[in-house]
């Protein structure tokens, strides 16, 4: 009786040991949430060999370790914010952990600025959308101030500073008054983080058309005075202005580009004409010709 | 003839073939249903400042869709090469060196993709970059060799950022949120 007591007693304190050694190794130490970028050191407990894996969303890691001994998790295998995996396997066991990789403050913009050409003087007519990044290309989810600012050469900046949400901020802007390279930058308060992209504004449609013209006795030479936008801008060589004679044999249409400001065409002579000019969506003056009112303006 | 033929050949042989594919349906048709592509649902009524197009939301779900294929086919086979379809910039380059890092340790992770959950909060002005917030329910197996050193069902949470590339959206960040 005796025997098989010391037979159990045996067997429980076995088990029990077992047990104690396996429910050491079974708990993974790792914190819930890691920087990134930040290595750690997971406890172990026991003894001999076992094989220690971690798997994140940018890597995979197998290693050999000793029970007992700590394993040291490097700042390199933990860069990539998001979902790891940690696995203790000893003596054919598997112990896992799941933990999280969160981004750490940030360091890199990206900056979509659109679009590159834009007519002068328009609201909202800019946009700028920039992903904040920490130094690792993680998107930095935690809310961050981004500084926009739009200018012209000689001109104030419109400045604007716009909180990132879910690791985004954007913004709308006008497009400034004058023509030119506007300098469109995104940045990182109190970092040396901007980045600059450049708008391309140009004059907008014209402004107040206007045309004169003159009988030369060959032919009917009409010229714009030099076209411009409402905000004062000269529209770029080549435009299209379109002149229209209307007589009593019918339609003459002449498609003329802007040199230097100014349209000029030759129509057909004409004894009793109604002339006019168009560019774009926007309509000139008409000029009539004919029995003694040559120039005249209606 | 032709009568004793069908009944002594032909509709034993069926019977017995129909058995067979019988039995063997309860393995097969998981395996089957495992390749189906996941459920992905789309929600658009959060996304701002640009209302998504119904066109843009067809796409969305389509190429999503797709790259949690082409993600769930580069882990498992360890191939670079099923992630270039559907991914770009920096989750094109993180799941590459996980890939490569799985290779060199003679892991492979086998998903299996159930369902997505899409919540667009972010589409651009112009239109060319969306952030979408996706609720994923999956099955994870990390193996090594061919012993499964862990396994789980589990419910995960993304942020995505989808961005227009040469006739589809791509998958340019997808990181896992607690």
């Amino acid at each position: 009786m005796r025997k098989i007591c010391y037979i159990l007693l045996t067997f429980a304190v076995c088990w029990f040991a077992a047990y104690v050694a396996h429910a050491q190794t079974r708990d993974l130490k790792i914190p819930d949430q890691v920087s990134a970028g930040k290595g750690f050191t997971i406890p172990t407990s026991g003894s001999g060999d076992a094989t220690f894996y971690l798997v994140g969303p940018g890597g995979a890691s197998k290693r050999a370790i000793h029970l007992g001994d700590e394993v040291k998790v490097a700042p390199e295998e933990t860069r990539t914010a998001g979902r790891y995996i940690a696995v203790l396997r000893a003596g054919g066991e598997n112990t896992s952990k799941t933990f999280f990789v969160t981004p750490d403050k940030p360091a890199a913009l990206n900056f979509l600025a659109r679009p590159s050409r834009v007519p002068a003087d328009k609201q909202d007519a800019i946009s700028g959308v920039a992903f904040v990044f920490d130094g690792y290309k993680n998107l930095v989810l935690a809310p961050a101030p981004v500084n926009f600012s739009l200018s012209l050469d000689q001109s104030a900046p419109a400045v604007r500073s716009v909180p990132t949400k879910d690791g985004i901020a954007w913004t709308q802007m006008n497009s400034g008054r004058s023509q030119g390279a506007a300098q469109f930058v995104a940045g990182l308060p109190a970092t040396d983080v901007a980045v600059r992209r450049v708008v391309q504004q140009v004059a907008g449609d014209a402004c107040d058309l206007h045309m004169k013209a003159q009988n030369t006795g060959k032919a009917i030479v009409v010229e714009t005075d030099p076209i411009r936008d409402c905000a004062g801008n000269a529209v770029p060589d080549g435009t299209i202005v379109t002149f229209t004679e209307v007589d009593n044999h019918g339609r003459s249409t002449v498609d003329a580009r802007v040199k230097r400001d100014i349209a000029r065409a030759e129509l057909p002579l004409s004894e009793d004409a109604t002339i006019s000019a168009a560019t774009g969506v926007v309509l000139g003056n008409e000029v009539h010709i004919g029995n003694g009112a040559a120039g005249g303006e209606r | 003839m032709l009568d004793q033929f069908m009944n002594r050949i032909i509709l034993p042989c069926t019977r017995t073939l129909w058995i067979l594919a019988a039995s063997f349906a309860p393995f097969v048709l998981p395996v089957l249903a495992d390749n189906t592509p996941p459920g992905v649902q789309l929600s658009t009524s959060h996304a701002t400042p640009r209302e998504v197009e119904d066109t843009t939301q067809k796409a969305i779900v389509r190429d999503y869709s797709a790259a949690w294929s082409a993600l769930t086919e580069a882990l498992v086979n360890n191939d670079t090469g099923a992630l270039d379809s559907a991914f770009t910039g920096i989750a094109h380059d993180q799941f590459a060196a996980r890939v490569r890092d799985q290779l060199k340790t003679g892991l492979s992770t086998q998903i299996i993709d159930r369902a997505h959950n899409l919540d667009a909060v972010f589409y651009s002005p112009e239109g060319s970059a969306m952030e979408l917030r996706d609720t994923a329910q999956v099955e994870i197996q990390v193996m090594d060799g061919g012993k499964v050193i862990h396994s789980e069902q589990t419910t995960l949470h993304y942020v995505v950022l989808m961005t227009v590339a040469e006739d589809r959206w791509k998958v340019r960040v997808l990181q896992s949120v607690p």
